[in-house]
């Protein structure tokens, strides 16, 4: 229990937080800090407890986004139907990509999963007939529950809560379960792992493509609260690195620690574009320069991410007060 | 039962272990020597299942193992330790032997108390909340041990656990041994220190150049000319046995 206070503090606090705050910008800041959230959380049940580092995970959002915003423009079915649809195909994309990259290790693994988004990104800018190619998908908005359209923020702000505490309670049962416990020792060492009979290979692909589907209901709930899918920007790399460094920064591996990173990722995003767009065109890029600079910061001093690095001061505190 | 019949490895050209046959009654304990190269290594490789056999069968109990996938080789009854120690180094030495465990009891809480057990047994009790990372290697031999142990087989490969061991671990490690030896666990044994495995194993077999050259009780095979002769220089070291 102790164990989950950071996340009911985050957690509850978003749920109050439409009570009070009625400011469109800083709602809409806490979405996107609880989507990406959710995203990258999505992306460390693979990267972070199976240990396979995948840096083409826009390609399950990517596919969730397409799956709700075709479903919704071209059948004119619910985007909850499209959520489905999405969870389904980025399972079974998972699936397939998990079981063909089983034997790449690190950043070969990487590289191949960078390759699987960029096919997808060349299907969705290419196959015009049915993606309206590299154009993009505006998603009407329908008002109502069933259609996905709300005309507050506040609806989705419990929306997006709901799949971010979600993923989390996914994380936690990674933590202290067998499969969990498993894959711990997977993530270690392969070798040793199947030797003590743990069949590696099935369980990586079952992590791999639970990741996926999650990171696919992320992607269509995004399409629907952004309300356009842009191809060069859901399959992109960019996106896939961010899911990743959420985690990395926040604490690979640690239930909160996506939370962590987007919070702090995002809402540094969202201030440095603010500050920043009165300037002069020249300083549009300037949030990505300090992007960069705290990644660099982070990897050399804080390798484990925050969440490791205060778990270890906390220890060490500890240690300190019963001496 | 562990049964090989002409079992064979090659690598290219290269032909690894060649035809070998031997057998490790139930609860016996069988020890493998031969000099570096021998091959031993990568007989404990195809028997647990991490490479196939490029000819002869592997059985366990009657049944083919050969080519069998390692975690079903492990499920089958027979587990394997690494001559260079993998411990999941970030994890502790608890849950270490609990993911051991886990292959047989599902239930996470049951698991810890199995592991607790193994741990007893194999006197890591001091250390089981330690980093298995920031053990000595004497201890690592022992978590290696301990973890496979706690995989409930009925046969363990245990691939050189002795060496590297001062002579006070050395002493504990064979005890420990002995115990299981005497639970009925049956032991397969690769080492170097011959000391230690003449007065361990009831039967040794001797591989020279991926093959089998010897067979038999610790006395007579340090009396084997032939294995002499494969140790060539090495006399000394069986003579203190």
């Amino acid at each position: 229990m102790r164990r989950d206070l950071p996340a009911l503090v985050l957690f509850g606090a978003s749920a109050l937080a439409p009570l009070t705050i009625h400011d469109g910008f800083l709602l809409d800041s806490l979405i996107l800090i609880l989507l990406w959230g959710a995203v990258s959380s999505a992306w460390n049940i693979a990267g972070g407890y199976a240990g396979q580092v995948s840096l083409g995970h826009s390609a399950f959002f990517g596919l969730g986004a397409y799956s709700a915003a075709l479903l919704a423009t071209r059948w004119n079915q619910s985007p909850w139907l499209g959520l489905l649809v999405g969870a389904a195909l980025a399972t079974v994309a998972g699936l397939v990509i998990g079981y063909l990259a089983n034997r790449l290790k690190g950043p070969y693994f990487g590289l191949a999963t960078i390759a699987f988004s960029q096919v997808l990104l060349i299907l969705a800018s290419r196959w015009r007939a049915v993606t309206s190619g590299s154009e993009g998908i505006p998603v009407p908005f329908r008002p109502g529950l069933w259609t996905l359209g709300f005309s507050s923020k506040v609806p989705w702000v419990y929306l997006v809560l709901t799949l971010a505490v979600g993923v989390y309670l996914i994380s936690r049962y990674l933590e202290t379960s067998r499969p969990g416990y498993q894959l711990a020792g997977v993530r270690e060492d392969e070798d040793a792992a199947e030797a003590l009979g743990i069949p590696c290979r099935r369980l990586k692909v079952t992590a791999i493509a639970a990741s996926a589907a999650v990171t696919s209901v992320c992607g269509g709930l995004w399409a629907q609260y952004v309300g356009f899918v842009d191809p060069f920007y859901v399959f992109s790399v960019d996106l896939s690195v961010r899911f990743a460094l959420n985690s990395i920064i926040g604490g690979i591996g640690t239930a909160i620690g996506p939370f962590v990173g987007s919070l702090l990722i995002t809402s540094l995003e969202i201030y440095l574009r603010a500050t920043f767009s009165d300037f002069k065109a020249g300083l549009v890029g300037i949030y990505l320069i300090i992007y960069g600079c705290l990644l660099i910061v982070v990897v050399r001093f804080v390798p484990q991410g925050l969440v490791g690095w205060i778990g270890e001061r906390a220890r060490a505190m500890g240690r300190y007060a019963r001496a | 039962m562990l049964e090989l019949e002409s079992v064979t490895k090659r690598f290219g050209g290269l032909t690894a272990v060649k035809e070998v046959s031997l057998r490790a009654a139930p609860g016996e304990i069988l020890g493998i020597i031969g000099p570096n190269g021998a091959g031993k290594t990568t007989l404990f490789n195809v028997i647990s299942g991490f490479y196939a056999p490029d000819g002869g069968h592997v059985r366990l109990d009657g049944r083919d193992i050969g080519g069998l996938a390692p975690h079903l080789v492990c499920a089958r009854g027979l587990t394997r330790t690494f001559q260079l120690v993998k411990p999941f180094g970030n994890l502790s030495v608890l849950d270490n032997v609990m993911i051991g465990a886990l292959t047989r009891v599902h239930v996470v809480g049951a698991a810890r108390e199995a592991a607790r057990e193994v741990i007893a047994v194999c006197r890591l009790e001091a250390f089981a909340d330690s980093r298995a990372r920031s053990l000595p290697i004497g201890l690592r031999k022992r978590l290696e041990v301990a973890r496979a142990l706690a995989t409930r087989p009925r046969i363990l490969l245990l691939d050189e656990v002795m060496s590297g061991l001062n002579p006070t671990e050395l002493v504990e490690m064979i005890a420990i041994l002995r115990r299981l030896h005497g639970e009925g666990l049956g032991l397969v044994v690769i080492e170097h220190i011959m000391a230690a495995m003449m007065r361990l194993a009831q039967r040794i077999v001797v591989l020279h150049h991926g093959e089998k050259i010897a067979e038999g009780r610790p006395e007579e095979i340090s009396r084997d000319p032939r294995v002499v002769d494969a140790y060539l220089g090495e006399e000394f070291v069986l003579a203190d046995a």
